[in-house]
């Protein structure tokens, strides 16, 4: 008998409080979101399901917690603290980007750089609700709408956010559709959206190939600290284009990319627990993380129009939400908004340029904020 | 600490004023060096193709200068330009080798031209994918 009720006190019925009960439905929310309305299924579901399983109330000391050593969950966990899977999921994203549109047209890289002043306003915003430097510069990095590159900021930087980070970061990419389209509107004329761009020019083969080896030159030796992130891109986006690897290119936007985004997305998900996530820091970071997508479109958008004060050829001021890095979904908003008022005006391609620009620009941004953070 | 005093203790105003400015200038860096890719590649390949493009000074070439659209309706000037170009290769060799000679002698509409002297036999086939120049052929 005593048997018995020692093993229902160690069950999760019995251990479970009101804060369990709670990040089950966040959890179950995400599934939902993510299979029923499809909204970035890719990502929802792996971290709602990793938020059910790691919010399954279990008794400490068995070795069985994220946060337990020599848990299996602990050390999938790993490629999260040390920042391996974001690494890898950038090498699949280098390895599936076709910077062709971003070549043909390099002044599009400004309005990626633009959209990244959402981070900075952030910053100063997180800093003002009283968040630590780290905190906010993890929170601040949410403004670059890139999941990888805000867990991995925030893993080097505020790992006990990782979880309402991510969630917050994932939360607004699938709610780009919802955030950027009023804004858009908001600061364009119709007579602005409905400017047409020219055609891109044929961009050659060696100008691809040596692309990857000029960016991560550049990039890198001004911020070093982008290595992890901006050196996998491009060398992912050389082995696509160089011709001679494409079974490598192959596997990394195909399974080594699938694999990362699993581990990540689960052990995210069960990395967030009642006690971090349901307290008034998440608030705030929910709150912040609509203030910086807001500014990080409104940024790019007001660029482009500043842009078109010194240019003969016009460009479409909605490109500017493009270089919010959530890609493919900012450059599929700009071009749908731009269709509305004109379905014959095709701007998706000039928008993966600004996207592309986007992933480039928030990347340097994240190894500028861990420099700072690291002199502090 | 919050609000305007939080950022300034922190250093906040710095680091978001230095952090936008590296990340312009960056971005705008890169954006020249790429603008300028395709011209640079331009000036190489123009300079590979100067390069490559050497007069062959053989004295088996005719010294008759035949202007390119002249070669495909002229059968005996293209025979006498194509023929020298064989004295290295076999008495029997593929076309393949031909229209290679003839693409280092960067002679115009090569693959037009060896098709013209095969249609109108001045080159034979010998079987097994190899031809002869028409004997009594002069040069």
């Amino acid at each position: 008998m005593d048997l018995l009720i020692q093993f229902l006190t160690n069950t999760g019925y019995y251990l479970a409080d009101y804060r369990h009960v709670i990040m089950l439905i966040v959890g179950t929310t995400f599934i939902y979101l993510g299979t029923a309305k499809e909204y970035e299924p890719l990502l929802l579901v792996p971290i709602g399901f990793g938020i059910l399983v790691g919010n399954v109330p279990f008794f400490k000391g068995f070795g069985l917690g994220i946060y337990e050593a020599n848990s299996v969950l602990h050390y999938l966990y790993f490629g999260v603290t040390t920042g391996l899977y974001p690494s890898i999921v950038f090498l699949g994203l280098g390895a599936m980007t076709d910077f062709s549109s971003l070549l043909a047209r390099p002044s599009l890289m400004l309005l990626g750089a633009a959209a990244q002043m959402g981070i900075f306003f952030t910053l100063l915003g997180a800093l003002a609700l009283g968040f630590l430097p780290k905190e906010a510069a993890s929170i601040a990095i949410i403004g670059g709408a890139d999941g990888p590159t805000s867990i991995f900021l925030t893993a080097k930087l505020a790992p006990h956010l990782i979880g309402p980070i991510a969630i917050a970061a994932y939360s607004y990419m699938a709610l780009i559709p919802v955030i950027q389209p009023p804004i858009m509107r908001l600061l364009t004329s119709r007579q602005e959206r409905l400017i047409r761009m020219p055609e891109l020019r044929d961009v050659s083969k060696k100008e691809r190939i040596i692309f990857p080896a000029v960016g991560v030159i550049l990039c890198c030796f001004l911020a070093p600290a982008s290595i992890p992130l901006l050196g996998m891109f491009f060398f992912g986006n050389f082995l696509k284009e160089c011709g001679v690897t494409e079974r490598l290119a192959q596997t990394a936007r195909t399974a080594i990319i699938d694999t990362a985004t699993i581990l990540l997305g689960l052990t995210v998900g069960a990395s967030t627990q009642g006690d971090v996530f349901l307290t008034g820091k998440s608030i705030g970071i929910f709150f912040l993380g609509a203030v910086a997508f807001s500014i990080a479109t409104a940024s790019g958008v007001i660029f482009a129009k500043i842009m078109n004060l010194f240019l003969k050829e016009k460009i479409n001021p909605l490109l500017g939400a493009a270089g919010v890095s959530a890609v493919p979904g900012s450059a599929r908003e700009v071009h749908l908004v731009g269709q509305k008022e004109d379905p014959n005006n095709f701007l998706l391609m000039h928008a993966m340029a600004c996207n592309s620009s986007g992933v480039i620009g928030s990347a340097i941004c994240a190894g500028i904020l861990w420099s700072f953070m690291v002199v502090l | 600490m919050y609000g305007l005093q939080a950022i300034s203790a922190n250093n906040g105003w710095a680091m978001a004023l230095a952090g936008a400015l590296i990340v312009f200038s960056g971005l705008i860096v890169l954006s020249l060096a790429i603008a300028q890719l395709h011209k640079l590649l331009n000036i190489f390949e123009k300079k590979g193709d100067r390069a490559g493009a050497l007069p062959v000074c053989s004295d088996e070439l005719p010294a008759k200068i035949v202007k390119p659209g002249e070669l495909l309706t002229d059968l005996a000037a293209l025979a006498e330009t194509y023929r020298p170009l064989t004295a290295e290769l076999d008495e029997a060799f593929p076309l393949a080798d031909l229209y290679e000679q003839a693409l280092r002698n960067d002679l115009p509409h090569p693959h037009l031209s060896i098709k013209t002297l095969r249609d109108e036999r001045f080159l034979i086939a010998q079987g097994d994918g190899l031809f002869t120049w028409q004997p009594g052929e002069n040069v």
